[in-house]
Order: structure tokens, then C-alpha cells, then sequence
């Protein structure tokens, strides 16, 4: 039984209302965990909560209640808990080289200098970039950027790798062989990870779990476990039945919703 | 020779060809021509000034009041910016004083110091500060406002410090901004300076343009007059546009662009 990495316990998240009104609840008492070399997938409707889960998870906005634990996975070797981030968009710094950018992570996280070079090349070389270390951003295409991007969250080596709709700005052709290079690359890095996404093909595609989120209440109503053997292939008939029966299950939702 | 610097090169010789005929029909002691003028400023390099002092001393002293009035508006405009893009107190206790400094004729403003402070170095800086710093602030205001927030939290995702966010997200950001308050606030000094050490200040270019003036001596006055200003476009096209080109370097090399 593989340990577990991040443990979400009845984690709520409440924004002020822009006029002083009553609160605005994005996260009601969501509770989930993803163990040690697990793909786990949060679906739901824009609007809620999954990227600010994220954004809990990475420390960049605090819960206002519950609880939030993350460990350090078996392999790591520092002890020291390390988060990896993949946006929506590339969110690279347009200014530094893809091996700055990398090496900018790096140095975030006080990886020692001597590892630094070894993890660009290793990484860049693992996403299909070899070579473009020098190259500035704003010369690749946006599928190569986000790779970079990919890079560096990977670089860090992280317990648990966080991406919010990685591939949602891409164009359709780039996006699927993205999503099969990345099964590709997670079966190298064994990597942790806990991905965001409101297209339900993608998650059982590239899932061991999937969570489905509703929006008012902001909670899972749902935890599928995607029992198929690796590697998948997009086409797979199992794969659409699969799908078939959660949009089912989302409309249910959103009918109960509506009444 | 590519078009574009064939033209200026043109344009340049047929200003030196009017300015030649303007003076064929002109007294030489109101308009001396670009031959003599250009004979005047070699000999202005090379001989000994009046009273002893030579055309680098001047020019030394022009340039050193330039640069310490300058970097002292700067650094104030950059702070204040700083602050009033980040805080909300800072930012409305000086919205209400900047458009009144901007708004005021900058010879009332270099007029007035002189009034309050004297024809002295404090004077001339208390000018330059008062007319080059708000200019500033508000561009680095509005490029501290202008910011990504996404690198922010992109950059605090990772845990980066301060020091590399200021180093890595904030600064490269702010550069568009702080590049051309950089070239209005130079260019602003340079004017100001020049008003002051003519009307007033102990030695410097102006000076010398005030001297030669009080001589009735045109053909030094406008030699001055042109060595200043070759002097100006030197550190403005050679320097501060050398350091911006390397500074956007990123922005231009779309030689791979897909």
C-alpha cells in the first residue's frame, strides 16, 4: 500500500463578497488524498474551486478552515517537502533563457548548485527539448512552452506535481499528443501527481482516480477509480463509456441543482 | 548602406547646405557658418579656455551636475513609484500633488527655485527634482500597477525569496517603464542644467554659452552650443540606447519564432 502524500481533510475556502454581502464559499468541506505514484484528477465545472485547491496546496492562498497535510514522498532525499506547479499558461519569465527558467525553480526551492545543470538536461531532454536551453520563450511554439513549464515543475523533482488545465490552451492536435507524452514522461519521473481539469475525456485518460466537483455546494460528490491497465490509448472504447456515464452522473447533479 | 541610414546621413548634409547658404546672406556675427563653427569647436577641444580653464573642465562640470541631479530624481521617482504602486495609502495621499507639479510650466519651476534657493547647485537641483521626479513616479507607478500577478504567484508557488523576486519578476517587468522615465528624466535634466549654468551657476557648458554671449561673440556661442548638444546624443543613442537594446534582447531574437 502505497503511503500517502497530500491529505485533504474538510478543507473550506471562503472569499469575501465584493458588495459586503454573505460570503462566497469556493471550497465546502472537500476531503481527498492522493498516495505515493498516483494520478488523481479533479473535474468539474468552471467555477469551482478546483484551481483554488491547488492554490491551497502550494501555498499561495490559505484555507479558512480544515485541515491540510503534505508529505514528503518515499523517494525524496532531502526531507523537505517540494511542490511542483504547471499553470493553465505557461507563466514563464519571458526574459530568462528556458534554462534560467528552469534553473529559476531551483534555486526557489535551495536545490544545491552543483545539481542544477544534470536536472535541466535530464528534464528538457524528457519533455522533447533538448537543446533549447539558450532559446528565450517567446521563440517557441505554445505546446514547447508549456513543456518548459513542464520542466521546470519537474526539475524539483517534486512529492506532488499540481497541474491546473495544462493543456486547455492548446490546440486540440497538440493537447493529445501532450497528454500522451506526459503518460510517457510520469512512467520515467514517477511522479506524484493531482491534476485539474474540466474536460472528463482527459481525466479517465490519464487518471487512476478521478474527483468530481459540483459547484453550489463547492464539494466532491463523487470518487471514481479508473481500473484500466497502462498504457492507455485514447481511443479505447472503455475509455468513452467511461465518460459516457460521468457526464451522466454530472448532469444528474446539475439537474438536482436547478429544482 | 541600408536605406534608412543613407537618409539620415542626407538629411543631416542638407541641414549643413541650408544652414551654408542661410549664412552666406547673414552677417557673420549673427550667423557664422558651418564651416567656421566647425573650425571654432576643433580649437575649443584643443586650446586652453578663458580664464585658464579648459573646454574638459566644463564639460566635466556640466556632466557631473547632470548626473547627481538626475540620480537623485530618479531614485526619488523610483521609490515613490514603488510605494504608490504598491500601497493604496501612499498612492491617494499623492494623487492629488503630482498633476500640480506636472501641470507647472517647467520655467516657472526652475524660475521659482531660483527665487527660494539662489542661483546655486542646491537650486538647480531643487529644479530638476521638482520637475523630473513626478514625471517619473507616475511611470513607475502605472509599471508597478501594470504587473503580472500570475508570475507572482507563479514565482511564490516555487518559494522564491524577495530578493529573487524582486531580481527575477518585478524588475524585468518595471524595465519598459523605468527605460523611458530614464530618457524623459535625462532629457529634462540636461535642459534644466544648461538653463541654470546659463543664467547663473560658476562654470560649465552653459556658462561658457553666457560668457561668449556677453563678448558678442556668435561664433563661440553657437560652437558651445553644438558641442553640447553632440555631447547629449552621444550618451543618448550610444549609451542608453546600447544598454535598452541589450536590456529587450528577449523581446527581438524571434529568429526561431514557430
Amino acid at each position: 500500500m502505497a503511503a500517502t502524500v497530500v491529505e485533504v481533510k474538510n478543507l473550506t475556502k471562503k472569499f469575501p463578497a465584493p458588495g459586503g454581502g454573505q460570503e462566497f464559499v469556493v471550497l465546502d468541506s472537500v476531503s481527498l488524498d492522493v498516495k505515493e505514484g498516483e494520478f488523481a484528477s479533479l473535474v468539474g465545472p468552471s467555477g469551482c474551486g478546483k484551481s483554488t485547491l491547488l492554490n491551497v496546496i502550494a501555498g499561495i492562498e490559505k484555507q479558512s478552515s480544515g485541515d491540510l497535510t503534505v508529505h514528503p514522498a518515499a523517494a525524496s532525499t532531502d526531507g523537505v517537502i517540494h511542490v511542483g506547479y504547471v499553470f493553465q499558461s505557461p507563466r514563464l519569465l519571458n526574459w530568462l533563457t528556458v534554462e534560467e527558467n528552469v534553473k529559476f525553480a531551483l534555486e526557489a526551492q535551495a536545490i544545491p548548485r552543483e545539481e542544477w545543470q544534470g536536472r535541466v538536461s535530464k528534464y528538457l531532454e524528457m519533455v522533447g527539448l533538448a537543446g533549447q536551453e539558450p532559446n528565450y520563450p517567446l521563440n517557441l511554439s505554445g505546446g514547447m512552452q508549456q513543456r518548459v513549464a513542464i520542466t521546470r515543475a519537474l526539475a524539483i523533482e517534486p512529492d506532488i506535481l499540481l497541474m491546473d488545465e495544462p493543456f486547455s490552451h492548446l490546440d486540440e492536435i497538440t493537447a493529445r499528443k501532450m497528454r500522451m507524452d506526459l503518460m510517457e514522461i510520469l512512467e520515467r519521473a514517477k511522479t506524484t501527481i493531482l491534476f485539474v481539469t474540466h474536460d472528463l475525456r482527459e481525466a479517465v485518460y490519464l487518471s487512476d482516480n478521478v474527483y468530481m466537483m459540483s459547484t453550489k455546494p463547492a464539494r466532491i460528490f463523487k470518487h471514481v477509480h479508473v481500473d484500466l491497465e497502462r498504457p492507455r490509448k485514447p481511443e479505447d472504447p472503455r475509455l468513452f463509456d467511461m465518460e459516457k456515464d460521468l457526464v451522466q452522473e454530472f448532469f444528474a447533479v446539475l439537474e438536482k441543482q436547478s429544482v | 548602406m541600408s536605406r534608412r541610414t543613407g537618409m539620415r546621413i542626407a538629411s543631416i548634409l542638407v541641414l549643413i547646405a541650408s544652414w551654408w547658404v542661410a549664412a552666406w546672406f547673414t552677417p557673420p556675427e549673427v550667423l557664422p557658418g558651418p564651416f567656421v563653427i566647425g573650425k571654432t569647436m576643433v580649437r575649443i577641444l584643443l586650446e586652453a579656455g578663458p580664464e585658464g580653464n579648459s573646454a574638459y573642465f566644463h564639460i566635466g562640470i556640466t556632466l557631473l551636475r547632470i548626473l547627481v541631479t538626475f540620480g537623485a530624481a530618479m531614485l526619488a521617482g523610483v521609490g515613490l513609484g514603488l510605494a504608490m504602486g504598491l500601497y493604496k495609502t501612499v498612492e491617494y495621499s499623492l494623487l492629488s500633488i503630482i498633476p500640480l507639479l506636472l501641470t507647472m510650466p517647467t520655467i516657472l519651476m526652475v524660475f521659482l527655485a531660483v527665487v527660494w534657493f539662489g542661483f546655486s547647485e542646491v537650486g538647480s537641483m531643487v529644479a530638476v527634482v521638482a520637475v523630473v521626479t513626478p514625471f517619473v513616479t507616475v511611470n513607475v507607478a502605472e509599471g508597478t500597477k501594470a504587473m503580472d500577478k500570475s508570475l507572482v504567484d507563479m514565482a511564490k508557488s516555487f518559494k522564491a525569496n524577495k530578493k529573487m523576486l524582486l531580481r527575477s519578476v518585478y524588475i524585468p517587468q518595471l524595465m519598459p517603464y523605468l527605460m523611458s522615465a530614464f530618457r524623459y528624466a535625462f532629457g529634462m535634466t540636461w535642459k534644466i542644467v544648461a538653463l541654470a549654468e546659463t543664467f547663473g551657476l560658476k562654470f560649465g557648458i552653459g556658462y561658457m554659452f553666457f560668457f561668449w554671449f556677453e563678448q558678442f561673440d556668435m561664433e563661440q556661442v553657437l560652437a558651445w552650443i553644438l558641442l553640447f548638444v553632440i555631447l547629449m546624443l552621444i550618451i543618448e543613442y550610444g549609451v542608453i540606447a546600447r544598454f535598452e537594446r541589450q536590456a529587450f534582447a528577449w523581446r527581438k531574437s524571434f529568429s526561431m519564432a514557430g
